[in-house]
């Protein structure tokens, strides 16, 4: 629970520093003031930096308090599900182009139902992800003239 | 006149009409999903308006915009869960109702009390919006940027008790708006080697990662906890006398609600909230409400429908957006080419037109779908949760990659659907992230363009009487919560002092 409390603030503080170096980096203008590209993003990231590091000494002088929504997210199947989800995300990403649209979607919807509905219920999830799958496809690929894979 | 008669009758042709009503059909759905509010309606379902004109598109987007907003007190009044903050005073009567087999009776009596919220807001929309846009035309650069700066900090000083967090929020949403290329220069930022972010971060790809991903991983959370209670839906329309009880507080709220959707940061919940406090204030039987009183339901259902319509006013008539609603609501309106603002009522008179007349044959189709189809939005709720988050998911990967066409953006949005979950649980507020990101660009332009009229100098930002006015809101509204500690403690430390 520790890791996720205190992560944020680290993260943030660490963003903001990786953003205001990069804007020290950032080439000059060729138009106009060179450094006019910069200073917002500079402005911008020094108010992120600070308010982060408040950020992190107020979550330093709360870390031994409990919050439950992480204790929940980290509780049950919960993991599993958000995990899951990212990892079959993933997996579209990867095969959607080269697989195509629509075995790629009854591949991934019907492994998220799978996961997140139960294996019980194995007849719902199949009717599901190829009704879905096959409107989404006609809906998208032949009323709104979106070009699919 | 003629822009008006001319917005009727588009909004009156039959394919506007059937979009209204499958726009008022499909955010009524969304926004009847338990956890799932306006913001994320609209978010999944903008890939719908693709390949639309601009007209039936902004009809589109409008009708599922107010559809989620009667969507949600559906789940209210069934489930005891809102879809979000606006439909929580639904929960306070609407559940005591349900419970009491009344279901019907409160769903037909929070549809008729949304719609003449609505109604009354469209009528002051279309009193207020002409002279405000006209009013939005005096703005220069510097008071586009400090009316920008007020939007962002009002809508962060609601965040009572989590300042910090929001000003986070906003500063993230300001610095995620700074990558690609500079477009007054040429100048790559923050493109970290990346082509794709030349163009820079889609803010539409943040939108669904964090409204639809983010909220359906948050979702998981209490998945297996899914509420199961069969109820009776008795009667579909309520009795004399609980229209009696409910007519003058659903009049009432209505302007209420309308005027608080106006200001900047406040909204549905705010609106909801206050009408449902006043009326128990100055009720008869102020001891009913939270045991299932009628205008306990009616008074917030039509300060929220009114709120809704008059929160589109700041978003069309000067392109800033009071809430994360109506901020996904721009974005959506950016990608079909459609500028809000000011020259919006100049230039393109009929399409505005066209979309308040949409406003009030949506909320009568609203009411014909809510109330004649009582039953099957009862069996739509009855659907499982874990068949609707996956679908949810899908249809955010498809609305994804018809934004550009490459599946690099699915990294991208899965990256801001976990991080979208992360603010969640920490409690992050996520509308000044979004309003930042969304406006950051065009905040970045109007300060470098005054800084560059003034040769360098911060005094054009106190160049002009409506600069000056902003500059103080804003100051004031940051500061706000701190005046109001410091005067409570003086008023403490009065008496004693004596």
């Amino acid at each position: 629970m520790k890791i996720i409390k205190m992560g944020m603030p680290v993260f943030l503080v660490v963003l903001s520093i990786v953003f205001l170096l990069g804007t020290y980096n950032l080439p000059k203008a060729k138009l106009g003031n060179p450094d006019a590209p910069l200073y917002f993003p500079m402005g911008v990231s020094v108010l992120l930096l600070v308010f982060s590091v408040i950020y992190l000494f107020q979550e330093l002088r709360r870390a031994h308090e409990d919050n439950e929504q992480i204790r929940e997210m980290l509780s049950g199947r919960t993991p599993l599900l958000i995990g899951a989800t990212i990892a079959l995300g993933i997996g579209y990403a990867l095969i959607f182009e080269t697989v195509g649209f629509l075995f790629s979607t009854i591949l991934f919807l019907g492994a998220l139902l799978f996961i997140v509905n139960g294996r019980r219920k194995w007849i719902t999830n199949i009717i599901v992800t190829i009704t879905f799958s096959f409107v989404s496809w006609y809906a998208f690929s032949e009323l709104l003239g979106v070009s699919l894979p | 006149m003629d822009a008006f008669l001319e917005g009727l009758l588009t909004s009156l042709q039959p394919i506007n009409i059937f979009w209204i009503i499958v726009g008022g059909f499909l955010g009524t759905i969304v926004g009847m999903l338990p956890g799932l509010g306006p913001a994320t309606a609209v978010a999944v379902l903008i890939p719908v308006t693709f390949g639309m004109d601009a007209t039936s598109a902004l009809i589109l987007m409008a009708a599922i915009y107010y559809g989620a907003m009667y969507g949600g007190s559906r789940s209210s009044i069934l489930l005891n869960t809102p879809g979000d903050g606006s439909a929580i005073a639904a929960t306070f009567d609407g559940y005591p109702m349900a419970q009491r087999g009344l279901a019907g009776q409160a769903m037909a009596l929070s549809a008729v009390a949304s719609f003449i919220g609505g109604i009354i807001a469209t009528i002051g929309f279309i009193a207020l919006a002409a002279p405000l846009s006209s009013f939005a035309l005096k703005f220069g650069p510097a008071e586009y940027f400090l009316l920008m700066l007020l939007t962002l900090s009002a809508i962060i000083s609601l965040s009572v008790g989590r300042m910090v967090k929001g000003l986070i929020a906003m500063s993230l949403g300001l610095l995620l708006s700074t990558i690609g290329i500079d477009t007054q220069t040429g100048v790559y930022r923050f493109t970290f080697g990346i082509p794709h972010l030349s163009e820079g971060l889609d803010f539409l790809i943040v939108i669904i990662g964090i409204y639809a991903v983010g909220e359906v991983l948050f979702n998981y959370l209490n998945i297996d906890e899914e509420k199961k209670e069969k109820k009776k839906v008795g009667k579909i329309w309520f009795t004399k006398d609980q229209w009696k009880r409910s007519k003058w507080p659903i009049l009432r709220s209505g302007p209420l609600g309308f005027i608080i959707g106006v200001l900047p940061g406040a909204g549905g919940s705010i609106a909801s909230m206050l009408s449902y406090t006043t009326e128990k204030q100055i009720s008869r039987k102020p001891d009913e409400f939270g045991k299932g009183a009628p205008e306990g339901l009616a008074a917030p259902e039509s300060a929220n429908n009114a709120a809704s319509v008059g929160a589109l006013i700041p978003l069309l008539t000067m392109g800033i957006p009071g809430s994360g609603t109506t901020a996904v609501m721009l974005g959506a309106l950016i990608m079909l080419g459609i500028r809000p603002g000011p020259l919006l009522f100049e230039n393109d008179p009929g399409m505005v037109w066209t979309l308040i007349n949409s406003m009030f044959i949506g909320n009568i189709a609203l009411i014909i779908i809510n109330i004649l189809l009582v039953g099957l939005l009862v069996k739509i709720l009855d659907t499982p949760a874990k068949v609707l988050y996956p679908i949810i998911v899908m249809l955010a990967f498809i609305g994804t990659y018809t934004l550009g066409y490459s599946t690099i953006d699915f990294f991208f949005l899965l990256i801001f659907g976990y991080f979208g979950l992360l603010l969640k649980i920490l409690d992050f507020p996520i509308a000044p992230l979004i309003l930042a990101i969304i406006v950051g660009g065009d905040m970045e332009q109007n300060f470098r363009m005054s800084l560059a009229a003034s040769n360098g100098g911060f005094g054009i930002f106190f160049g002009s009487t409506i600069a000056v006015v902003l500059v103080v809101l804003t100051v004031l509204s940051l500061f706000y919560p701190l005046i109001i500690k410091s005067f409570k403690k003086l008023r403490g430390a009065g008496p004693a002092a004596d």
